[in-house]
């Protein structure tokens, strides 16, 4: 991990233990898996909640190096006060990364030789629903050019609210007050100082965090009003050489969130792939994520884009009104039921591929979207009447689609993939006049 | 070739949109789209039969109606391009505003001075609470093949007027490069944003309707330079996602003054472009033509 990464992003995310057990049953399947964000290693992951010009970003924090070491600086576009700052509680990453994973449903193939009746009646019941009843002194040092606009103390974090005139000057303060920041950083504070943005500065106190006697930090959540709807990803990318992931849920009352500068595109989705891959849809998803990606590098993918009242199938139970507030979500009253949209954007960067921060836009779109992945299971009784031998018949064909697409998807070896499909011995289909008497 | 330049607008048009849906992966819904064409056609053929003809009017209404479809084809398809909503009667409402202010719309002399597109997405984005403009979804990787067609089209004359693209894009393209010099931005953060398709499809395609700007080719440079000056500042002072299409909108009606200070013949489809042969307009300065 570099230095920079610790220092200078809101790094994000507390380790999240997969919980592939507990099976909601709705319409399109039985959910039996996601694919959540520690999948990817060190995914930062960030709310953003937004309405008109207000929004509330939840940085969550990931850091596990030591914690005196520990120190982020963010640009923001305004002097934030204290009430403006809070130390969230990191279940609600966990809970909206779980709500918005990519999924795995399953579906089992009737008997072929039973009556048929039709499943479209169960489609509304099914359908999860929402719970309804369920927020200075300022200090100059003139040699600089900084400004300490704020300090606080919030939970287990001091935080200062700087302004700067020069960037070289906001270096050597951010150096001498013991922040290890790394070197040649000062071209990249620039931009920001020049645009008028302020820094949000925070590390760790040690004494609050041992009294509070929790084993991770807990994510930094800021409030502000600007029309700025952005989320600075340069500064991280100071030396770093690799890609880094970074995951967004944004919440809004309006609709789909997107980017304004980069493309947004959905992540291929609805796809019906063989049943062996049930027991690694962790590696399926990361091989899929990874080809979508060599595909089109400049790209925020959307996983997730639906009314947060529902889902369909549910990975778990929509968030509350009250879970909705912890992140963020500040046109919900308690105890209402939360109209917001909530949209997951992957977005996997790199300083070549990505020149620039992150613009976003709400937009109207309500459309629903997510990351879906099907297993269809073949009937595995008797299969002698003629519907039933047509059915077995067509398996083989079935099971090659199913392959072909796994290997689209994941750029996996087809032959690997072929040797791990069902055995199905080969019938002939029945005889017309069999199928009449 | 073709002697209607609308004809290769729409060619070029389509086949953007062609690669909007394929290439870029564009998920819009088919039923907004026929809407928007639909739309587009009926409001031209009903308002050309309903409305009085401009006096003098030398073909009968039905000719007309008929001869006019290329103009309600290319405003159709710049709104399938640019519009974005999940409503196919908020379509209907964009194509019709953006017909009907062809009609509604005009200066004493009969010339209508907003961008009918143009006019439609902000219809769309003022009175309805289900319509947005995708500015990025277009990528950055094309833009040198977008470019190039798009240079090709205008330099053979059948896209539009260089005169109106030209000062846009190198007002804009100077302002981008003067920002990102200030801010100490690397370079390319500057070339992330001039390489924006929806950047070029609004320079070369909306900016150069010949029946709605300026008539006088000095006009029309101004007229871009002040566009181009309003779209940076919506975009870097207020944040404003949708900048062009608004600064366009809020500018177009100075094209009356500007054709009052400038006088010269107005451009006529199916006809030879007035003014690119009137060498005396480059250099004319308004006094002497009034």
């Amino acid at each position: 991990m570099t230095l920079l990464k610790r220092l200078l992003t809101a790094t994000l995310a507390i380790a999240i233990t997969l919980s592939f057990g507990s099976a909601a049953r709705a319409f399109c399947g039985f959910y039996v898996g996601k694919a959540d964000a520690d999948l990817f290693n060190e995914a930062s992951q960030v709310i953003l909640a937004r309405d008109g010009d207000r929004t509330v970003i939840t940085m969550a924090n990931d850091y596990q190096g030591d914690l005196d070491e520990f120190a982020m600086v963010v640009p923001v576009p305004t002097v934030l006060e204290e009430g403006q700052i809070n130390v969230g509680d990191s279940t609600i990453i966990d809970r909206l990364d779980a709500f918005t994973a990519p999924r795995l449903v399953e579906y089992f193939d009737p008997d072929p030789c039973a009556p048929r009746w039709d499943y479209r009646d169960r489609a509304l019941l099914e359908s999860a629903e929402a719970p309804v009843p369920q927020a200075a002194r300022p200090s100059a040092d003139s040699d600089l050019g900084v400004t300490v606009e704020a300090e606080y103390s919030i939970g287990e974090y001091d935080i200062q609210i700087l302004s700067a005139t020069e960037s070289d000057g906001l270096e050597t303060w951010l150096t001498q007050s013991g922040y290890r920041i790394p070197e040649h950083a000062s071209p990249l504070l620039q931009p920001y100082i020049r645009q008028g943005m302020n820094f949000f500065v925070a590390k760790v106190n040690l004494e609050a965090f041992e009294r509070s006697g929790a084993e991770f930090l807990n994510p930094l959540q800021i409030a502000y009003e600007s029309s700025k709807f952005m989320l600075p990803i340069r500064l991280g990318m100071t030396n770093a050489n690799g890609d880094q992931d970074l995951i967004v849920y944004a919440l809004s009352p309006r609709g789909q969130v997107e980017l304004t500068n980069y493309r947004t595109l959905q992540i291929p989705s609805n796809e019906t792939i063989p049943v062996f891959v049930e027991p690694e849809f962790d590696k399926f998803y990361t091989s899929l994520f990874e080809t979508a990606h060599t595909k089109d590098e400049a790209v925020a993918f959307q996983e997730y884009a639906w009314d947060i009242r529902s889902c369909d199938p549910c990975s778990t139970t929509p968030p509350s009104a009250e879970e909705l507030r912890k992140a963020g979500v500040f046109w919900v009253a308690p105890n209402e039921s939360p109209d917001a949209f909530v949209t997951r954007l992957h977005i996997r960067y790199n300083r070549s591929t990505f020149p620039e921060d992150l613009i976003f836009q709400e937009t109207s779109n309500r459309q629903n979207f997510q990351g879906r992945y099907i297993l269809q299971h073949p009937f595995e009784g008797a299969t002698s009447c003629p519907a039933g031998r047509d059915y077995t018949a067509g398996l083989p064909e079935r099971f090659e689609a199913e392959a072909q697409t796994l290997a689209r998807l994941t750029g996996w070896d087809i032959n690997e993939i072929r040797a791990q499909l069902p055995d199905v011995s080969a019938v002939e289909p029945a005889n017309w006049w069999e199928r009449l008497w | 070739m073709l002697r209607d330049a609308r004809l290769y607008q729409i060619g070029f048009l389509s086949i953007f949109l062609g690669f909007g849906v394929w290439g870029r992966d564009w998920s819009l819904q088919p039923q907004g789209m026929i809407m928007a064409i639909a739309a587009c056609l009926l409001t031209q053929v009903l308002l050309v039969l309903l409305l009085p003809p401009p006096a003098h009017s030398p073909i009968p209404r039905w000719r007309y109606a008929l001869k006019s479809w290329p103009s309600a084809a290319i405003t159709s398809l710049s709104l399938c391009l640019l519009l974005r909503t999940n409503h196919p009667l908020t379509m209907v409402l964009a194509g019709g505003a953006a017909i009907a202010s062809k009609f509604w719309l005009k200066s004493p002399n009969h010339k209508h001075f907003f961008n009918p597109a143009n006019f439609g997405i902000m219809t769309a984005l003022m009175f309805t609470r289900d319509a947005w403009v995708s500015p990025g979804q277009w990528g950055t990787e094309w833009w040198a093949i977008m470019l190039f067609a798009c240079l090709g089209g205008t330099i053979a004359g059948r896209v539009g007027r260089w005169d109106t693209s030209a000062p846009f894009l190198g007002t804009f393209a100077l302002l981008e490069m003067g920002r990102n010099a200030w801010l100490g931005w690397s370079w390319d953060v500057a070339v992330h944003h001039l390489a924006s398709g929806s950047l070029l499809l609004f320079a070369f395609f909306m900016l150069t309707d010949p029946r709605s700007i300026p008539n006088a080719r000095p006009a029309r440079i101004i007229w871009a330079v002040s566009i181009a000056l309003l779209t940076f500042g919506l975009r870097y002072a207020f944040f404003v996602p949708a900048a062009m299409f608004w600064a366009l909108f809020i500018l177009s009606p100075t094209t009356l003054w500007l054709d009052l200070l400038w006088p010269e013949q107005r451009f006529q489809w199916g006809t030879a472009d007035a003014s690119t042969k009137s060498p005396r307009t480059w250099l004319a300065l308004p006094q002497t033509r009034l």
